[in-house]
């Protein structure tokens, strides 16, 4: 395999080097670096960026419900909606829908281990 | 002659690697090997992903705080007579809208519109910067109406978490406009989206825990109503 | 080097702004190098330097307990001392040590030229020694930290004016631990980078090394344990010096906070401890008893079940707060589950070792010492779980037996196997073996004479963190044993700096394999070539090396291979021409400079000096952001 011939730099250059090089490298026809389907169009970020806008209003109003429905419910709908804006911005905005499952995998397990850390811990402070 | 997907083995995979290998759905190493992931090119993007990962339980841990002091009998300023809606809405919105630049400048670079790029870049760092603008103010606001870091727990919590989260605005500005100086100078070719990319990836992340703290800290029924 | 940016129009000046350092030898060499071999000595070198400054405490605290009413040290002194030997051992020694071993093996061992981010990498080790120096400079500023390595509040958290911790030195602590979080978080990164991204053809994840798999699992409990004792720190700094009210009861504040906040980071923390000491015994096992490891997919799947389970159980470390009895249950219940994935990888180092072809080497002795070692220390820990009894023994010297049996008995001996195992392919000397077992026998003797009378001691009721008992209570015998331990042990460490020392020299010349071992390293030189491998190996199996040299026969007896061995590699006097390695670099020794900077503007709330420090930190980071990746 190697006697003898001169490798090009591009053989020869170590994995690590290009890595930091942020990849001057080849990918897939259509697709960058680890994406496994094209991120969204620009049409695509603005409409999601609109339903960010709603939602959000949606939130505010629900807020002013305050006396009117159960506190309970006011709770329940607020983590609902705001759950729907983290997993819109995480999903398009930052391509998690499009890239490889193993970025997804690590930052779920991360806010996951958050909230069930914190909530343990709230729960013996006798918050819940 | 080795294509240069690969570069876990770039010495022995001359026979083997089809150029137009996909990256393979089982990531980086499936069962025989790193052969043909190209995860090796997403390095920076796996390092940032994990520090977010990380980052989740540093402000978690704020936010608890927060939720473990909230309502407790205490003197002082409490949230219900200090906080505007309406005017933490529109900061928020701001802050919205700031994603959005993001996710168009990195759009341009990736399609090599370095203008376009520029431009995107500068209007997510101002919406950033009138965000925090508006961070000021309410704190200036809550100050006067004398609410300090010590003057009860509501004043602690409240301003070291929204604090925090807006030193890491501030940080995510000064990466935008570096980046936005090293574009200028031609230091950022269309090879360098990825670093955009990551730079995107904080920002956005920066945006989604105001998510939660709008709406866990602004819009939460206050205890006791 | 050619720079392979074709398709962008070359950058208008590709320099960075300090001239890149091309030193490959000499002390130059070694503070911009950013090769992970060299970074790996320069931590575990530190790492030792520390041990012995822990040491060091650990023997005044001694002479000072020696007798009833001792006056070789006043309380505050004490107090000093145990605070900084416990808070030295732990993020000092304990961590780097592991980090040392993993940034030189790791890469090894998955085939790899280096880890994923060579100049973080650097930083990491910058900031580990730049904290240490941070916190250690307390002693001349004013005083050490002296609210214990855990730092409870209100005690450490009360303003300065208050008087209960006057000085800097609660200051001093939570800082210098906010920046080595800094710096295990990018190590804790790189780590988990490369091992996805970076592993050679064939080497699928259950194939990696379990030391290798180990470094992976204490990467992630690192990632996420640190951000919660970054706040608890935060929180108790800005307590002391800005008024806040987190932990002030008075205000409706909750010192029970910090506790949770330390614990969920500190449980976790002891599970990073002891994981890469079990990954070290799970590689000499096997080499030592020519066997493979028994179970490796049980051991590998139990170092996770236990990387997961150490989350759940934090709390039994505030067993006597009044947390209530479905607190206790649950948190009781969790920790005695945690022994049984323990238990598992300890009935299968045993199994290695059963019906093995033993040598009984230095590396051998240790590693055998650490299952009995570490299986007391277990078993202290699961009479810790019984709740009750627990009341009993908390804050007794009961505790201080059980985790030294844990972390001495397990993690250090494992450490020292460790050693005598790699130090052959580091300096490619043997260490010497005469010297080795009385390092060994020295180190046994001395610690078991040290640390089991404490388990009798804390059972009769003596105080942890107490700086003088009284004389009518029958605890000056056992006391003097311990003290006299505690010098055989400072002993057998001389003898182990020594061997280290003279062995560079003088060891016999260890060739590429000296062990007749499993795992990739030992396919290469020794001292390995700056490029690792003259070509990225291609594993088709788990201890892929040992099938490259034997095989079995009917009878299951091994044969050698001819074409095996790596002293048949093809190394054929290549000299690593063509392979091109990332290049040294300043700026994550400039960048690190930064933080001890800014560390000192906190601790002496000095704006000036924050200026200073962001200003270092800021040039170091723009001008490494432009300077080529190689």
């Amino acid at each position: 395999m190697s006697e003898g011939t001169v490798k090009t730099l591009e053989e020869e250059m170590s994995a690590v080097a290009h890595a930091e090089m942020g990849g001057v490298l080849k990918p897939a026809p259509g697709l960058l670096p680890g994406e496994i389907d094209s991120h969204p169009t620009p049409f695509k970020y603005v409409m999601i960026f609109l339903i960010l806008v709603v939602v959000t209003a949606v939130e505010v109003a629900t807020s002013y419900l305050e006396g009117d429905i159960s506190s309970g419910l006011i709770v329940a709908l607020l983590l609902f909606w705001a759950l729907v804006k983290f997993v819109l911005v995480a999903m398009y905005y930052m391509h998690l829908k499009t890239d490889q499952p193993m970025f997804t995998r690590f930052f779920v397990l991360g806010a996951v281990a958050a909230c069930v850390l914190y909530t343990i811990m709230l729960t013996t402070l006798h918050v819940f | 002659m080795t294509t240069i997907e690969q570069t876990d083995a770039p010495a022995t995979q001359v026979d083997d690697a089809p150029p137009t290998d996909p990256t393979p759905s089982h990531g980086a190493g499936g069962d025989h090997g790193g052969h043909g992931s190209s995860a090796t090119l997403t390095n920076g993007k796996l390092a940032m992903w994990l520090f977010l990962a990380s980052d989740c339980l540093f402000f978690g841990a704020f936010i608890s705080a927060y939720l473990l002091y909230r309502g407790r009998p205490q003197t002082g300023p409490t949230p219900t007579e200090l906080f505007d809606i309406p005017f933490t809405s529109a900061t928020s919105f701001i802050l919205l809208m700031s994603s959005l630049g993001m996710v168009l400048a990195l759009a341009a670079i990736q399609r090599g519109d370095h203008r376009r790029f520029r431009l995107w870049l500068l209007a997510t760092a101002i919406f950033g910067a009138t965000f925090i603008a508006g961070q000021i103010y309410e704190f200036t606001h809550f100050a006067r109406e004398g609410l300090h870091l010590d003057t009860n727990l509501f004043g602690s919590t409240f301003f070291v978490l929204t604090g925090f989260h807006g030193a890491h605005v501030c940080l995510g500005i000064l990466w935008l406009v570096s980046l936005w100086g090293m574009s200028m100078q031609g230091r950022l070719g269309t090879d360098k989206a990825e670093s955009v990319e990551i730079a995107g990836l904080y920002w956005h992340f920066v945006d989604v825990v105001w998510i939660v703290i709008f709406t866990v800290i602004y819009l939460m029924p206050q205890p006791g109503t | 080097m050619t720079t392979v940016q074709d398709a962008v129009a070359a950058p208008p000046r590709a320099v960075g702004i300090l001239r890149r350092p091309k030193a490959n030898r000499g002390f130059v060499s070694w503070i911009t190098t950013v090769d992970h071999k060299k970074i790996g000595i320069l931590y575990v070198v530190t790492a030792l330097v520390f041990f012995v400054l822990a040491g060091v405490e650990a023997l005044l605290l001694r002479l000072q307990l020696f007798q009833p009413n001792g006056t070789v040290l006043t309380a505050g002194q004490y107090n000093q001392l145990f605070t900084m030997h416990g808070t030295t051992m732990v993020f000092l020694v304990g961590m780097p040590i592991a980090v040392g071993l993993g940034n030189y093996f790791l890469p090894l061992q998955i085939g790899a030229r280096d880890v994923a981010f060579p100049r973080i990498n650097m930083f990491g080790y910058w900031v580990v020694l730049f904290g240490g120096i941070f916190m250690y400079s307390s002693f001349f500023l004013g005083g050490a930290p002296d609210g214990g390595w855990f730092g409870y509040t209100p005690l450490t958290s009360a303003p300065l004016d208050s008087g209960f911790l006057p000085g800097r030195g609660p200051d001093f602590w939570t800082v210098g631990l906010i920046l080595l979080g800094i710096g295990s978080t990018t190590s804790a990164i790189n780590f988990i980078v490369t091992c996805i991204n970076m592993r050679c053809p064939g080497m699928s994840l259950l194939r990696m090394p379990v030391f290798t798999w180990m470094m992976l699992v204490i990467a992630f409990l690192t990632l996420f344990a640190i951000p919660p004792v970054t706040v608890a720190l935060i929180m108790v700094f800005f307590d002391r010096n800005f008024g806040t009210l987190f932990f002030d009861p008075a205000a409706g504040g909750d010192p029970l906070l910090y506790q949770h906040l330390f614990w969920i980071f500190g449980h976790p923390e002891v599970y990073i401890l002891i994981l890469p000491g079990m990954g070290i015994v799970s590689e000499t096992l096997p080499v030592f008893s020519r066997k493979p490891l028994f179970g490796y997919a049980i051991v590998v799947f139990s170092g996770i079940a236990i990387g997961f389970l150490g989350w759940g159980v934090w709390a039994h470390h505030m067993f006597v707060t009044g947390l209530g009895p479905v607190a206790i249950s649950a948190f009781g219940l969790a920790t005695m589950l945690i022994a049984i994935p323990t238990g598992v990888k300890i009935f299968n180092w045993l199994g290695t070792v059963w019906g093995g072809s033993i040598r009984l080497t230095t590396s051998m002795l240790f590693s055998l010492g650490f299952i009995a070692m570490f299986t007391l220390g277990g078993l202290s820990g699961v009479m810790h779980s019984v709740v009750p009894a627990d009341t009993q023994q908390t804050d007794t010297y009961f505790v201080v037996a059980h985790f030294h049996y844990v972390l001495f008995g397990g993690l250090i001996f494992a450490v020292f196997g460790g050693f005598y195992y790699w130090y052959p392919k580091v300096f490619g000397r043997m260490l010497d073996e005469r010297l080795g077992k009385i390092n060994f026998w020295t180190l046994f003797i001395g610690f078991n004479l040290t640390f089991a009378p404490m388990h009798l001691l804390g059972l009769w009721g003596m105080p942890r963190r107490t700086y003088r008992y009284d004389n009518d209570l029958g605890w000056e015998t056992l006391n003097q044993l311990v003290t006299v331990g505690s010098f055989v042990i400072a002993f057998s460490v001389l003898v182990f700096v020594v061997n280290a020392v003279v062995s560079k020299s003088r060891g016999a010349i260890a060739g590429n394999d000296p062990w007749d071992g499993r795992t990739l390293e030992w396919t290469i030189p020794s001292p390995p070539p700056e490029y690792n491998f003259a070509e990225v190996p291609e594993v088709h199996s788990r201890d892929d090396f040992w099938h490259q040299k034997y095989t079995e026969d009917d009878e299951g007896r091994l044969v050698a291979l001819p074409s095996g061995g790596s002293d048949d590699h093809a190394d054929d006097g290549h000299d690593g021409h063509g392979i091109h390695l990332p290049s040294p670099s300043y700026y994550p020794l400039i960048t690190a400079l930064g933080l001890p900077i800014l560390g000192y503007a906190a601790v002496f709330t000095n704006p000036w000096l924050g200026v200073l420090g962001g200003v270092v930190l800021l040039f170091g980071l723009f001008a490494w952001a432009i300077e080529p990746a190689d």
